[in-house]
Formats: structure tokens, sequence, C-alpha cells
């Protein structure tokens, strides 16, 4: 088929870029793309095991699974928001005032303090999403005032003193292990099983991707955009409000700096899943991998003792060249 | 200049795109291409202009061996191509827009460019084409066609012997339509040689000395525009005979139920000045044909009725019932399914499947859960009762026609089994063959009881499709013609300008 249509036109001045040729240097775009988040899980694993013994370790492994949790809880909510084509700079921030509620109240209401720091967080979330699908601020600025805000709360009740924990009843159920498995990966793995379904299997979840994959498109056919969009940065909230808990839970305490720099773990590890910012596609597998990488990137980096400093360096070209190996040109077109 | 091509053959991959197609283009005269989707009309002008390589064949230019290795060499012979898509860059002048690849030519002392060379250089080639744009109009202030005049006058900048229009006049409506056709007539009488692609016959038959008919890639003939039938054009184009119109009989007015129960129906609906209090009601049975030009009302009625965006005054009802929606899903809701005019940009996600497109109106669920069971038994059904080639519920809909992609969209509003449907022009960029399958489609249910507006820019279409018809001007229904079937363009287009 030669002659297809041109298929954007009324979006006048906008031409349309004929498909991207794939690069030379990588015959096959699609299959790279696919196992690219797989094949650095094991190069990764392979590579420390051989420079630490310790690393490929039972222990270990449980370590990395409890480091990882909290970036995991926030991921799965992020994948949402981020394939519907948003982006949520504030879940640092909410994991935060999530955290300080759960201190707050862990005393008093012991295991049932995840209520009040669920609610807070999706509370959170539900302000950041009227903002932006009511409001029609654009999620980076609107998500980047709140990340302030939600922060400039914390610190105001906190008074930059750390908040600690130890209520018993609190503790025993979110910080305690079982058989030797931490309680909070019990609970990450439900939650990620949990984002599955709803991503996957639910009304809802097709039409985030809807969204994210035409917004006009979506919103012209009936699908009520604004609260999809309302619903989903809630969700990342109430996700982000159990983040908080668990790594309140595992610090035993809540401190006002708590989850500063978050959020750009989570989306380094949404996008490394195969979730690209333009939204439309992903997956909470993909996204599970993603946290995998990043978790056990830091976790080897530490036990083989390269500098902490280097790490970032390393951080943030692993990123990068993830982005580059597995962006798919041919839909994005035009990249800015 | 003469340029003749000999049995041109290009593939792409498995695919022949084209095989032993031959194109004569005389000096100074119109060379029309038609074909349906597919035929290669588009990959025989790239070939021409030298934007892609034959596989084989032979070129000549005046007599002299002309194998281009690409765009820039072929302008250099004097041979430049006008792309199908619109390009111009809203960001910029329309000076600029004509120069945008060569402005590094206007640059002055310290490399600063002297706009005032530029606005020149730029009216001198816009007077050629005597059209009275001038250089310093704001470019939204201009219409589609100028902007497609635009874009000639910018290929005119490299000074060609030969311009090829790869279908220019695609999603113009009909005033637009006539200043490009000016444009390539005034290029004509400069002694310019063109080809062009066209989807309309009367376009075709309006301006072009010769056609040459294309089809399945392969070269059907080549004909002197006055020596052919329209009839036995479309016969050439899609291999059968059409001699009884494409568009499936209709009701006479005679015959129609005045007692069908009305739909819908309007009374003076506002939306700003876009449109100004109409009042209309269409019947279950009935197709309503809204004409006019772009922006004179028919859009604004179909963002009112379709609930994109809210009407500032009249009322409406929808079955009886009062009808005020806020958002398109209430207006979904409530039994009116919507055909946008943009097929990519607000009919469907080509990166989605067939089968999510096809059901995004309406997801079958079970409580909360998407029901995917259901979904790909009723996508099923949908893809075998539109006709739909694609290999299968989940095939991404980046590899279908467009004649398919419209027939998925058409789909997606069948699927929620509307009272009402709104139709804006559902058969742009659409062949011939597509077209057929479309209207009986739409026929047929019409003929079941559904209601339909349809608004087109495609004239024909409106006067081959409508019972009623309603003209629109200045965002005024100036006139109603209570039998489509028994009127004219001519005097359509006398009330809509």
């Amino acid at each position: 088929m030669s002659d297809s249509k041109p298929e954007a036109v009324t979006g006048m001045g906008k031409s349309v870029p004929k498909g991207v040729q794939s690069s030379p240097l990588l015959p096959d775009f699609a299959t790279v793309r696919r196992f690219f988040p797989i094949a650095l899980l094991v190069v990764l694993c392979i590579a420390f095991s051989l420079l630490s013994p310790r690393f490929l370790t039972w222990s270990n492994l449980l370590i990395v699974l409890e480091q990882g949790t909290v970036l995991l809880v926030a991921a799965l909510g992020m994948t949402f928001v981020i394939m519907a084509g948003s982006i949520d700079l504030s879940v640092g921030s909410i994991v935060a005032l999530s955290a300080l509620t759960a201190a707050l109240t862990s005393d008093s209401l012991g295991a049932a303090a995840i209520i009040p720091a669920a609610v807070v967080g999706v509370l959170a979330g539900l302000i950041n999403g009227i903002i932006v699908a009511k409001g029609k601020v654009p999620s980076f600025i609107a998500t980047m005032g709140t990340m302030v805000i939600y922060r400039g709360i914390v610190l105001l009740f906190t008074k930059g003193a750390p908040v600690s924990i130890d209520g018993e009843g609190f503790l025993s159920t979110f910080a305690d292990r079982t058989f030797g498995v931490p309680h909070s990966v019990i609970i990450g793995l439900i939650l990620g099983a949990l984002a599955f379904i709803i991503l996957n299997r639910t009304v809802f979840g097709r039409e985030v991707r809807a969204v994210g994959g035409g917004e006009r498109v979506a919103a012209l056919t009936g699908i009520r955009v604004v609260r999809v969009k309302v619903w989903m940065f809630a969700f990342l909230g109430a996700l982000c409000g159990i983040a908080g808990l668990l790594q309140a839970a595992r610090a035993m305490a809540a401190t006002a700096q708590l989850g500063e720099g978050l959020e750009l773990d989570v989306i380094a590890a949404v996008v490394v899943g195969g979730t690209p910012l333009t939204g439309g596609i992903g997956s909470i597998s993909g996204t599970m991998l993603g946290v995998l990488i990043i978790t056990l990137l830091s976790n080897g980096m530490n036990m083989i003792g390269v500098d902490p400093y280097l790490q970032n360096i390393v951080k943030g070209t692993v990123l990068i060249a993830a982005v580059f190996l597995t962006i798919d040109r041919k839909k994005i077109g035009i990249i800015k | 200049m003469r340029l003749l091509a000999q049995d041109l053959a290009k593939s792409y991959g498995e695919t022949q795109a084209i095989d032993r197609v031959s194109i004569p283009l005389e000096p100074g005269r119109v060379h029309a291409l038609v074909g349906e989707n597919g035929a290669g009309k588009s990959t025989t002008l790239r070939m021409l202009a030298g934007v892609e390589k034959p596989d084989q064949g032979e070129m000549s230019l005046d007599g002299a061996p002309y194998a281009p290795v690409n765009a820039s060499d072929a302008a250099g012979r004097g041979v430049a191509l006008v792309f199908q898509e619109i390009t111009i860059n809203r960001s910029l002048t329309v000076a600029e827009n004509i120069f945008i690849d060569r402005l590094r030519r206007f640059s002055g002392r310290l490399g600063l460019i002297d706009s005032r060379r530029v606005n020149q250089a730029a009216q001198a080639i816009l007077d050629r084409l005597d059209l009275r744009i001038s250089v310093s109009a704001d470019l939204e202030s201009l219409n589609l066609g100028q902007w497609k005049c635009i874009e000639i006058a910018r290929a005119l900048s490299t000074d060609p012997k030969v311009l090829l229009l790869d279908e220019s006049t695609a999603y113009l409506d009909h005033r637009e339509v006539e200043s490009v056709l000016e444009a390539i007539r005034q290029l004509k009488n400069q002694g310019i040689t063109i080809a062009f692609v066209s989807h309309h016959l009367d376009e075709v038959r309006s301006v072009a000395d010769h056609l040459t008919i294309l089809k399945d890639g392969h070269w059907v003939g080549s004909f002197a525009t006055k020596d052919i039938a329209p009839d036995d054009i479309h016969r050439l184009m899609v291999g059968r005979d059409l001699s009884k119109g494409i568009y499936p009989p209709r009701p006479s007015v005679s015959d129609r139920e005045p007692e069908e129960a009305i739909i819908f129906e309007a009374r003076n609906i506002c939306l700003g000045q876009e449109l100004i209090e109409a009042s209309f009601q269409v019947r279950a049975g009935e197709i309503l044909g809204l004409a006019g030009l772009k922006g004179s009302g028919a859009d604004g009625l179909f963002c009112v009725v379709g609930g994109d965006r809210p009407k500032t005054a009249g009322n409406m009802w929808l079955l009886g019932e009062p009808f005020q929606p806020a958002t398109p899903a209430d207006a979904w809701r409530a039994g009116i399914a919507h055909l946008p005019g943009d097929r990519t940009g607000e009919g469907l996600i080509v990166d989605f499947s067939v089968l999510e497109n096809l059901l995004m109106a309406g997801f079958p669920r079970w409580g909360p859960f998407f029901d995917r069971r259901k979904a790909v038994t009723q996508g099923r059904e949908l893809i075998s009762r539109i006709g739909i080639k694609a290999a299968g519920v989940d095939a991404s809909c980046r590899s279908l026609s467009g004649g398919n992609l419209q027939k998925v969209v058409v789909g997606k509003c069948l699927a929620t089994r509307p009272k009402l449907l709104l139709l804006n022009n559902p058969t742009r960029g659409v062949d011939v063959g597509a077209r057929l399958e479309i209207y009986q489609l739409i026929r047929d249910l019409v003929n079941r009881g559904l209601a339909v507006l349809l608004s087109s820019e495609d004239m024909p279409e409106l006067l081959g499709m409508a019972d009623r018809l309603l003209v629109f001007r200045g965002g005024r229904i100036v006139h109603e013609f209570l039998d489509a079937a028994a009127t004219t363009e001519h005097e359509i287009v006398r009330y809509m300008t």
C-alpha cells in the first residue's frame, strides 16, 4: 500500500512525518524494545554476582525487594498516569505527607493507620487531578506546584523534626517479617497484582490507555476524560499513601525529608520498564522490571563499593541508554 | 518541458506498488493521475520528483535521460513536487514559509536575514499565481486552499518547468479548491507542465488536458480528457460498472413517510457567531444534508449537537426529551454517534488495535471489568458486517488503508446502536470502492430508522446521499431544499456564497 492517505490534516500546519527509518545499528528494533528491560536485568545480575559473592543470595534478594517496595508501589500508580500522557512530580511529597499521617496516627490506630494515610494520599491525588483535568493546567506544572505545597505542609507540621513511631501493632503489621519475607514486600506484590488487573481487565484501565493514545479521539468518542484523569491521579495518590506508610514503618519514623527525589526514581523505573512519556502504551510487568533494575543498580553498586557520587552518574547513564534503545521512534515521530 | 516515463516499476518488500506504469507529460499541458487508494498515483509522482527511485523503467526530460537521485537533484533539473500533506508552519510568516529551506540566501551582513528582500521575492512568486495573497497576510486569516497555494509558491521558488501536485485539493472546501484550480490554470498559461493527483473527477475534467488511469499499480490507459466519459473513467478505475451511480437509491419525496418520529429537533440554537439561531428537525429514516463553506455553521452545529462545545442559546430535543449535553460522553449516552472530520486526529487512534477502536465508545463490561470475550464477539461481528479488511481483531490500525480506517470509525459509531448519527465528511480521502460500501451501509441503516446529519465538502456526495438539504452561510441556515435529488450543485453553491 504505497498510496495511503495523509491522515492528519485538519490539525493544520502540522506536517506528517513519514515513518522514521530504524537505525542501521539496531536491525530489529521491536525485539530490542521488548526484551531490553529483562536483558538489562540479567546483565546486571551477572555482573554484580561476579563482582560480589554476597550479591546473589536469598538474604540480599529480600533486601533488594524490601528496598524496592516503596518505589514499586508508587511506580504502579505512576504507570497509569504516564500511560495517559500525564506526569506527577508530587509523588515524593505525597509519600512524605502520608508517612507523617501514618506516624501521627500509628499509636492510636495501630495497623488501621493505613486508612488515614491512604485517605491523605487520595486527597492529594484528587487535588492534582482536579487542577490538571478540570483546570486544564499541564500536569508537569500543576504537580511541580503541589510538590512544593505538599512538602511545605509536612515542614510546617514537623518544623523539620522527625516524628518517631513506636506503636507495636503498627510496626508488627508493616515492618515485620513472616517466614523471613518482609510484610511490605507481600503488600507490594498484592498491590502489583491489583494494578495489573485494573490496567488490563477493567474498563477504567482501557479508558486510561485510550486517553494516552489520543485524548481528543477519546473525548469525542464519549470517554469522560476529565473523570478518568481525576481518578487516575487519585489512584496514584492512594498508592503513594501506602508507599509513605511502608517507608515510615521501615524507618520507624517520618521525617520532613522523606521521599525527596523519589519522583525521579519512580519516573525512571516506569520509563525503563517500557512506558514512554508520550502515553498510550505500557505495562505493569514492565514497571516491575524497571523498579527491579533501578533498585538492583543501587544495591549492587553499594555492595561492590562504588563511590556514591559516581553512582548518580551511572544511574543517569542507564536511564538515557534505556530510553535511547527502547523508544519507538516510528510512533513518536517528533521528539521534543 | 516534456517529461516521459516508460514502464516504471517499484516494489516495497513483497508489495509491488506499481508495475509498468508509463506517463507522458506534454509541455504546457495539465495531466491528471486518477485511481483508487493504493493504485500507485503518489508513488508514481514521487518517482518523477526523485523522492523515490524506480526499480525499473526509464524517464526522459526533453529527450535527455532523467534519473534524479533525490528531490533537490530533480528540482535542479526543473521538476518540483508539492506533497499531499499540508506543510505550512504556522509559526513562520507567509514569505518564510515559501523560502523555508533557502532563507540563508537572503542573509546580509552579520548573517542576519533581510526580511524585506525575502518578502519582495515571495510576493513576486505569489503574484505569478494571481491570487491576491499578500506576503504580509496573517497565516491564520488565510484558508486551507490559500495555504496550499503558498506551498505551490514554495515549489515555484525553484523555478520549475514541471510541477507535480500530489492530491492538493483533498481536505479543501468548494471555494478553496477553486483557488488551487485557478493557480493551476495560471501556471499552465505560463507554459509550465503540470501533473496532479485527484480523487475528484469534476476537478480533473475542469483543468486537465490529459489523464492517466491507474489501478492496483498497473497502467490502465492514458486519454485526452475530452475523449473519455466520466462513467468510463470510473469503470476503468474501479474495474466494474458504475453507470448506475455510486449512491444507493433513496425514497422519492412522495414515498417519504411524513409521520416518521422526530428524532432530533433544534430551535434557535446558537454558538457565538459560528452558529446563529438554527432551527430544524430530523426524522427517523432520513438523511439531512448540511451544505456550506468551512466555518459557515455546519461545523458549529456538529460541536453543539455532539456535546463538544455547549450552545450559547436555544433548545434541543432528542426523542422528545430536552437534550443538553455537557460533554461528548453525554451525547453518546443519549444515542448520538459522531464521526468527526479528521480521521486520525479525532476519529481513531492508529496505534491501537481494530478491536480497541471499534469498541472505544462503549467497552463491553461486567461490573467494573472489561469483558474481553464479549468484546471479541462484538468486534468480529462489526468487522464482518462492515467489511473491514484486517488481519484480525487485534491487528493494529496502522496496517490498514484509508478506506478501511474509515470503516473502523463507522463501525465504532454503529457499535453503540445510535438513534442519530453525525457524519462529518464520512468519505474524505476514501476510494470509490470503499465509498460504495459505506454509502450502502448508511442507507440500509437509515431505511431501518436511523436519522443522519451529513456534512460534507464533497458536493456530489451531499446531493447523492441526502434526502433533504440545509444550506448554511455566515452561521445561519439560509435555505432548505426539500428534495436533494431534485436540485443541482450550481443551485446550492448560489446559496452558499
